[in-house]
């Protein structure tokens, strides 16, 4: 296998680039509303009783998913315990060339995988063109990863003792994932745990059963068997059910606080017929904090912050949410924010000009309006884009100030596009301020001065910094992504140590001596 | 075709005629100077381009004076940078046992405040247009006529647009007004076709809008329209010329077609003189220029495009962002192919005239050199050709151009410091870089060699 590197995202600056995209949008048009089954092993089950709809459009049906009911959830687990051994037996290489072959064929459909997301998720062009880049980058990677795995560690050896260690794949893995990396984030938890071993059950989010639709296709495609991998498009209930259920070994999850710590608590029940310890790799919210240095370029800190904290209207984890400026530049740093922001472009997502699309769902952009109306009472909304289309869940991109710092819309993740800037005596304040808050998944600094820079990787918790930069945008093997404290169990997805969630060790050590002689 | 001199018989050797006029403007270029001043920049300058880490920590450090809050600010980042810098030539070992105590850091801070301050008063003509005249005035006398820039901040607000656009019409009026009152030069106010205006400002598409978007072009490109519209008339009714400077090959479509299509509209018909740039590092330069010379056969706009040539001023920006996305570089990547594309341009520009008027921006002896010995040997005149270098850089040859008869322009950066630290870390870069035609010059390569085919 030639050595890992990213796939090139669309160089979307070229004209005719925009135009392939576009045609792959009006060729996709006609296959909607797309059909998503329960796939469990074999067998495919309802294609009916939920539907994912355009968010800039909601009238408008993307896929048809069926929902998995328990009976399913029992029937996929099952179905993944019974293709684990054969999964399980073959070659880290003989995986890997399987998931190499799912990548080739989602790489050859990935003007299709963007223009699905643009319509299931109202993903902007380039985001869900780097999301179809990502989820490719997952398979590829966690390929190599695991034939690098096989390997195992070196361990001391003396004479007349053999001793081997190995990592040994779980067995049922149960992924669970969220709609906004729609097929990026099920890839990296479904393809870490397959090139590991384990047999995978997806439920993904029931906003978005269509791309992960695409994703199992590319799967099975690429030659995992079909009880290695089975979806079960749903809501809640089978999400709760697929993790309660003993015959799963470990749970995946990538989404709320809410739900993961519901999740931990779940998984922590060890009923007397399950043999085994849930392992659970939880990737949950963030509240990340973008420091501002008095010596900051504020050319560069304007944008990075703008585009970290707006672009695809802030639904990502590791979005910036407060800015924690030193006073120094504070008064500069919020008269051109405020500026930036009025100018964000509000859209559907399938226009090229838009970086603050609709948000997923109403009861989102409910949730968010109750946000901007706390920071109304308890501080102020100092910029907002005056208009915003009608027709779809749209949300004024927001800056906000003068909270009170005990604010709830300081201290809780909003996941939409509100941004909260606070002022700091000095660098020091806002590192206490940024280590305060208990989630520590993303933070940036921006400074020129690399004694700062120096002290800020040295004290703050974030599992991902990022300085003189945007602070989204993780690269599978640049950024090994993921958040510690209560924003995660601190794995790292597309890390060179990501899939030692999926396995367990053994070692092995075996007596070479027989009658005093050493017989290896 | 421009009338044909008398005086300039074709020639059959351009290569030949190159070497000829290399050498005569080689010749009048001043010799190295023996001011203290100069030669303290050429070591810094020197010093820089030897060792990587140094180059690093001087240009952090121009970068973030203007930032810094005070001197002892300044001598603490100074230090900081110095720190990361494994061999320290002595004078800056000193430096940093001065950034030890409160009084060595205030000594040091001033220093280092009062050579980027000195740095940038070499590339920067003025703090504003009218403070940066009797510069402009004294060039214009000494033989040389100028572009004005208008340093800036990123825009990223629509207020930023506004006040840039603003500030452009203000140098606009400035720039008419002064220059009325200069002595004629013959030289720098006609060729063939006509006169030339004597004020030019250069505009930069990236200040003029916070939208300028690579993924829609489309939508800085008419944010940006809305205020180079009232620009361009402006410039069209007090007689004076407005380029459009090229960016990075992000803004490159909205930035050309922006151009194109405003001056095609009717009330621009009959003028202003206005032009736009063309960069040769680009590997779709030549497409780039079929489309300027379709358009401009198809235009009925009568004041002929200026098009001014250039090698292409973000070349490290362009093979970064290339590399990080897993692009193909947009830009040559052998340093060579760079100067003969800029040759074949120079050749096919010339022979494009009178639809066009041509203007070649470079400090490269041999480009230059290549550029008016092609101009005579293919029987045009020396006023139908312009050459462009930049403040700081250039000013050598400026000179020599100058005293060799040749219409010379200088591009004069204004602004304060703050606006033109972007601006002088990228001369700075150009100035070490390994690859430069000044550093090689600098470096003492023979004039033969300097003077040889690219490649
Ligand atoms: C009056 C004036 C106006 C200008 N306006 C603009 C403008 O609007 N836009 C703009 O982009 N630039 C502009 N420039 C800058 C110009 O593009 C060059 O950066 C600068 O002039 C250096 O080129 P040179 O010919 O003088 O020197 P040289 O030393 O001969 O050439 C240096 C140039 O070669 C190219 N180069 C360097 N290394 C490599 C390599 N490894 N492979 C390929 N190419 C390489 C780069 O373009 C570099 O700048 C302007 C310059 C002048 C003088």
């Amino acid at each position: 296998m030639r050595p890992f590197a990213n796939e090139p995202t669309l160089e979307l600056r070229r004209a005719p680039v925009r135009e392939a995209l576009l045609a792959a949008r009006r060729e996709l048009e006609p296959r909607l509303p797309l059909r998503v089954p329960v796939l469990v092993g074999e067998e495919r089950g309802a294609d009916s009783g939920l539907e994912s709809t355009d968010p800039g459009a909601p009238s408008r049906v993307v896929a048809a998913g069926g929902v998995a009911s328990a009976a399913d959830v029992d029937a996929a687990v099952r179905a993944a315990a019974e293709a684990f051994p054969r999964w399980s037996g073959r070659s880290a290489a003989q995986r890997a060339e399987v998931l190499v072959r799912a990548a080739a064929w989602l790489r050859e459909r990935r003007l299709e995988a963007a223009a699905l997301e643009v319509r299931e998720c109202a993903k902007p062009w380039p985001e869900a063109d780097a999301d179809v880049c990502e989820a490719i980058d997952f398979l590829e990677y966690h390929a190599r990863q695991a034939v690098e795995l096989e390997r195992g560690p070196q361990l001391l050896q003396v004479p007349g003792e053999r001793n081997m260690m190995r990592y040994a794949p779980r067995g049922v893995v149960a992924a669970i994932s969220p709609w906004n990396f729609p097929i990026a984030i099920p890839a990296g938890m479904v393809s870490a745990a397959l090139a590991a071993g384990n047999s995978v059950v997806l439920k993904p989010a029931e906003q978005s059963p269509g791309c992960a639709l695409l994703l199992v296709t590319a799967l099975r495609a690429g030659g995992v068997p079909p009880g290695a991998i089975s979806l079960l498009p749903g809501y809640g209930e089978a999400g709760a059910a697929l993790v309660r259920h003993p015959g799963v070994h470990v749970i995946a999850f990538t989404g709320s606080s809410t739900v993961g710590l519901e999740l931990v608590r779940a998984a922590a029940e060890t009923p007397a017929d399950q043999p085994h310890v849930k392992r659970v790799v939880s990737e949950m919210g963030g509240k990340n904090c973008v420091i501002v240095d008095s010596d900051a370029d504020l050319d560069d800190a304007v944008p990075g912050i703008v585009q970290s904290a707006f672009v695809y209207a802030g639904q990502k984890c590791s979005a910036a949410a407060r800015v924690l400026a030193h006073e120094a530049v504070a008064d500069a740093l919020i008269e051109r924010l405020a500026g930036a922001v009025r100018v964000l472009q509000v859209g559907r997502a399938e226009s090229f000009a838009t970086e603050v699309p609709p948000v997923i769902e109403r009861e989102a952009q409910e949730r968010i309006e109750g946000y901007a109306r706390t920071a109304r009472e308890e501080g102020e909304v100092i910029a907002e884009v005056g208009e915003v289309p009608e027709g779809g869940w749209f949300v004024p991109p927001r800056l906000v100030a003068s909270l009170p710092p005990g604010s709830r819309v300081l201290r809780e993740e909003i996941f939409g596009p509100l941004l909260a800037v606070e002022r700091c005596a000095s660098i020091d304040a806002a590192l206490d301020a940024m280590t305060e808050s208990p989630f520590a998944l993303t933070g940036g600094l921006f400074s020129r001065n690399p004694a700062t820079v120096a002290k800020v990787a040295r004290r703050a918790p974030v599992g991902n910094l990022y300085v003189n930069r945007h602070i989204t945008g993780a690269m599978v093997g640049r950024q090994p992504f993921g958040g510690n404290r209560r924003s995660g169990t601190g794995s790292k997805a597309g890390g060179p140590d990501y899939l030692l969630q999926f396995v367990e060790p053994r070692v092995v050590t075996e007596n070479t001596m027989r009658h005093g002689l050493v017989v290896e | 075709m421009a009338e044909r001199s008398a005086t300039a018989a074709p020639r059959a050797d351009p290569e030949a005629e190159l070497l000829r006029v290399g050498r005569a403007l080689h010749e009048a270029l001043p010799r190295p100077s023996r001011n203290p001043i100069e030669a303290v920049d050429r070591r810094a300058m020197e010093l820089a381009a030897q060792d990587d880490r140094l180059r690093a920590a001087l240009f952090r450090l121009v970068d973030v004076t203007p930032a810094c809050r005070s001197l002892d600010d300044l001598a603490a980042h100074l230090a900081s940078y110095l720190g990361e810098v494994e061999r320290r030539p002595p004078p800056l070992e000193t430096a940093l046992r001065l950034s030890g105590s409160r009084a060595g850091r205030a000594a040091l801070g001033a220093a280092a405040a009062a050579a980027v301050r000195h740095m940038a008063h070499r590339f920067i003509v003025g703090e504003t247009p009218r403070g940066a005249m009797p510069t402009l005035r004294s060039l214009w006398v000494a033989g040389a006529a100028a572009s004005v820039d208008l340093l800036g901040e990123a825009t990223v607000t629509e207020a930023e647009a506004d006040r840039y656009a603003e500030r452009c019409a203000d140098a606009l009026d400035t720039l008419v007004e002064q220059s009325g009152r200069w002595p004629s030069r013959p030289v720098l106010e006609r060729d063939s076709l006509g006169s030339l205006p004597r004020a030019n400002l250069s505009v930069k598409v990236s200040a003029l809008t916070p939208l300028l978007r690579p993924d829609a072009p489309e939508l800085g490109r008419a944010d940006a329209a809305r205020r180079l519209r009232p620009l361009l008339r402006r410039a069209r009714d007090a007689g004076a010329h407005v380029h459009i400077d090229m960016e990075a090959v992000d803004s490159l479509e909205a930035t050309l077609s922006l151009v194109l299509e405003l001056l095609d509209e009717e009330e621009f018909a009959e003028g202003p003189s206005a032009g736009l740039v063309l960069q040769a590092y680009l590997r779709e330069s030549p497409r780039r220029l079929d489309q300027i010379l379709e358009w401009a056969a198809s235009s009925r706009r009568r004041p002929p495009l200026v098009v001014r040539l250039v090698k292409g001023a973000y070349w490290d920006h362009e093979v970064v962002e290339a590399r990080q996305h897993g692009w193909p570089s947009p830009v040559f990547e052998v340093k060579a192919e760079s100067d003969r594309n800029f040759e074949d341009l120079t050749r096919r520009l010339l022979d494009a005239r009178p639809l066009l008027r041509v203007a070649i921006a470079s400090h490269n002896l041999r480009s230059l050199s290549h550029a008016i010995a092609w101009n005579r040997v293919a029987g045009g005149r020396d006023e139908d050709l312009e050459l462009q270098v930049l403040r700081g850089l250039g000013d050598h040859l400026m000179r020599a151009l100058a005293a060799h008869g040749m219409r010379v322009r200088v591009y004069c950066p204004v602004g304060d410091l703050v606006a033109g630290m972007a601006y002088l870390v990228r001369r700075l870069l150009e100035n070490t870089s390994n690859e430069s035609f000044l550093y090689e010059q600098a470096r003492g390569v023979p004039l033969e060699e300097l003077l040889a085919p690219p490649g």
